[in-house]
């Protein structure tokens, strides 16, 4: 009985102590992370213009957003830069995956490779786009040069010039950028899986397609959602490279045609060039809710053979 | 464990005092480095996304006045105050795509500093509307006593919609064309600003001049949009009602026209070409360059572009429309044809820019302050300084540019420009800057560039610049 007295005040002072500790994180938290969130909401619900008194202008933002055919369109935009994007980023990374996780191949160095691949994600987007902009420069661009050498093209191609080319070099930037990100997460599931199913697999004569198609997706399926969701968070708030690649130069923002105009490129222009604070917050929340509907359909769909 | 929750209490304590130095600026001084040092400080580092970026520049800066900028200018007038009254002033110069962001961050978050803030006219209206300005009427400022010092359409610029004094710019920036005499003589056989002014006076004329002096091997502009400063007759928007009136149009149609039938030497405003233009013979570019379609020349490089462009034929610019201000990127500019430049009247009265200045209606050394804007906009001792140091600048005080009237400027063979300043600066009509000039601005500029490449036919470029403004601002009714 003694014992437990002795104990009990000791036990309440580690408390505190943990409450001390995870202090300074949660003020960070609370200020830096959810009271914009919610400060933002409330926002999205005014007409504030970045000074005054932020009045009430119940939902007229949010159906100002739905029939704004501009943002749709940067929507559209970004879909389109994503979509692409995605395409090429998780299908490089899955065929790196099937190569560096066969067990007949065996290749050594894969923490060499991981990090030459996971390289471009360190890179600057400021660098790298000033980097790609010099290699697709039209008139003298290496990319250019190289296609009228082997006789691949007959004249130089306008990449950031044209409409037909402009999204998709981003959405291949993008995936360049961020390929190594989604191998490293696909090669952790698979490192993930008992190798017992692959030599089970291998005894009972399984060839190296259906173990891929039998084993690996189906045991990869929480990562690749992981990857998925991710994936779409981020692709959706796109916003640096178009931005730097062809915003820079003055009323560029958005050319050619404004085909690479994302919707985050148009929700900086009320934000920060127009001041129209309250417009700019209903359409992040536009995308969030967005975001958050596709998301649920992935985990749906994506997440319905896990349960 | 004593030892535990003191760390532990240590480390909440620098967090809650980090973040305390975050949000507020009066008390000790944060000053960053060689900024507060040389009582200058420059926050114009790149990311126009970064609207924290104001904790950037000096949170204190215990008895100094502080001054956030967009100009310069206020460096040179901050050193000059120092001389006159031994008072230290900081100077923080902002680039303009984050000046109202800082300004906004600052003065919504409470903060006593700057004391000084500045706008040009297009920004003024948003900042009168926020209250970030003191009331200068008011004692002990009294602006009102000062009125008839002030050049009228400056004088109202920094006035708030009920007409209350707010700022006060020590400069008036009224256009000009600003032409070659020596080309004038050769080709229309007199150089006078009058004569040369009636080849500027509508539209039609305009055109008609372009392609005389192309005929004679010259090109009237160095890109086409000089005419710009005197585009609109009228205000963009009358009564929340979107206003295109006949003056844009032909602007539009006098930019195509000049564009599409060589007239220009195809040399972007403030590229290169456009400056070396001042100078004498330049390049004649193509209208892919122009556009930014064809990069093989890069205007914005002074060193490659000689390089670039050695193959390319030649000729000699006639004129440039700027602002009074334009006598100092001139003066930069000019070398060889120095003494051979004129200044006339444009189509139009117009004007472009001007650096008003307020004090923080959150300021705690208002009286400082108000000393301050004094001595920059009110005083005589200082606007002729300032004449004599920025070597031409066009200063607002009316008793100044009354006495420099007669004073000659060697670089426009010897004309008495303060004079003629002050004349076109008498018919601003300054009813017509409305807050949403910029962006309306900006998107007719894109319209008339989409029809002039070919790119749109004139009612899909007018009928998505209409789309773009009813997006943007609801509040404004667009009649097609």
């Amino acid at each position: 009985m003694a014992k437990t007295n002795v104990g009990k005040p000791k036990k309440r002072n580690l408390n505190r102590m943990a409450y001390l500790f995870v202090l300074p994180f949660v003020i960070v938290f609370l200020t830096f992370s959810v009271y914009p969130v919610f400060r933002t909401l409330y926002l999205s619900f005014t007409s504030y213009k970045g000074f005054g008194d932020a009045k009430w202008a119940g939902l007229a933002n949010y159906i100002r957003v739905f029939k704004d055919k501009f943002f749709w369109k940067a929507l559209g935009n970004t879909v389109k830069i994503w979509g692409v994007n995605i395409i090429l980023q998780l299908g490089l990374a899955f065929l790196l995956t099937v190569i560096f996780s066969d067990i007949k191949y065996k290749i050594r160095g894969l923490s060499v490779f991981r990090a030459v691949y996971y390289l471009p994600n360190l890179i600057a987007a400021t660098s790298v786009a000033f980097l790609f902009k010099t290699l697709l420069d039209w008139k003298y661009g290496s990319f250019n040069q190289l296609l009228l050498t082997l006789g691949v093209a007959k004249e130089q191609i306008n990449w950031l010039g044209s409409t037909s080319t402009a999204p998709y070099v981003i959405s291949v930037i993008g995936a360049w950028m961020w390929f190594g990100n989604s191998f490293i997460m696909l090669m952790a599931g698979v490192q993930g899986i008992p190798t017992d199913y692959f030599e089970a697999a291998a005894i009972d004569g399984a060839g190296r397609w259906k173990v891929f198609a039998q084993i690996t997706i189906p045991l990869l399926r929480p990562i690749m959602l992981y990857v998925f969701v991710t994936s779409l968070i981020g692709g959706l708030q796109l916003f640096d490279l178009p931005f730097l690649m062809n915003g820079v130069a003055p009323n560029t923002a958005g050319e050619p045609s404004g085909c690479l105009q994302t919707a985050v490129m148009y929700l900086y222009k009320f934000g920060f060039e127009t001041h129209q604070v309250g417009y700019a917050s209903a359409i992040a929340y536009t995308l969030f809710f967005i975001i958050l509907i596709v998301s649920i359909i992935q985990f749906k769909t994506l997440g319905r053979e896990e349960d | 464990m004593k030892l535990k929750k003191l760390i532990s209490l240590m480390l909440a304590g620098a967090m809650v005092l980090s973040m305390t130095a975050c949000g507020g600026s009066d008390g000790a001084s944060s000053d960053s480095g060689a900024a507060a040092d040389s009582g200058t400080a420059s926050a114009d580092a790149g990311d126009a996304g970064d609207a924290g970026a104001a904790d950037e520049t000096p949170a204190s800066s215990g008895d100094k006045l502080v001054v956030w900028t967009l100009a310069k200018d206020l460096e040179q007038f901050a050193e000059y105050y120092k001389e006159k009254t031994g008072t230290e002033v900081e100077t923080v110069v902002i680039e303009p795509a984050n000046y109202v962001t800082k300004v906004q961050t600052a003065l919504n978050g409470g903060q006593k500093e700057p004391d000084i803030i500045v706008g040009e006219p297009q920004m003024l209206e948003d900042f009168y509307e926020a209250g970030y300005f003191e009331d200068l009427n008011q004692a002990p400022y009294n602006a009102q006593d000062y009125a008839d010092q002030i050049v009228d359409y400056v004088w109202d610029v920094g006035q708030d919609a009920d007409g209350i004094q707010r700022a006060i710019s020590y400069q008036i920036t009224p256009a000009g064309i600003y032409y070659r005499r020596d080309i004038a003589q050769t080709v229309f056989g007199t150089d006078d600003p009058n004569e040369i002014g009636q080849l500027f006076a509508d539209y039609p004329t305009i055109m008609e001049t372009a392609q005389t002096l192309k005929d004679a091997g010259y090109r009237i502009f160095a890109s086409d949009a000089e005419i710009n400063y005197f585009s609109g007759d009228s205000a963009w928007v009358i009564d929340g009602v979107l206003n295109v009136d006949q003056g844009r149009k032909d602007y539009q149609d006098l930019c195509i026209y000049l564009y599409q039938d060589d007239l220009t030497a195809y040399a972007n405003q403030w590229s290169t070409p456009w400056y070396q233009a001042m100078a004498g013979e330049v390049p004649i570019l193509t209208a892919d360059i122009q556009n930014y379609a064809d990069d093989s020349v890069d205007v914005w490089d002074a060193e490659g572009f000689a390089e670039a462009t050695k193959d390319l034929d030649k000729t000699e610019v006639f004129a440039f429309g700027l602002p009074s201000w334009g006598v100092l990127t001139m003066r930069d500019n000019v070398q060889g044809t120095s003494g051979k430049w004129g200044v006339c009247s444009g189509p139009a009265y117009g004007f472009g820019g001007g650096t008003f200045i307020g004090i923080s209606s959150q300021s705690e050394r208002k009286e400082q302050a108000w000393d301050f804007l004094k001595f920059c906009t009110l005083t005589e001792d200082t606007a002729n300084w300032w004449i004599e140091k920025s070597e031409g600048d066009t200063v607002s005080l009316i008793p100044v540019l009354e006495a420099h009237a007669e004073d000659k400027n060697e670089v426009y063979g010897g004309q008495q420009l303060y004079k003629f300043w002050l004349e076109q600066a008498q018919g601003i009509d300054y009813s017509k800057v409305t807050r949403y000039d910029k962006f309306i601005g900006d998107e007719w500029g894109r319209a008339t560039t989409a029809i002039k490449t070919g790119e749109m036919n004139k009612e899909e470029a007018w009928n998505n610049f209409y789309d773009q403004i009813e997006a943007t601002y609801p509040e404004i009714t667009v009649n097609r």
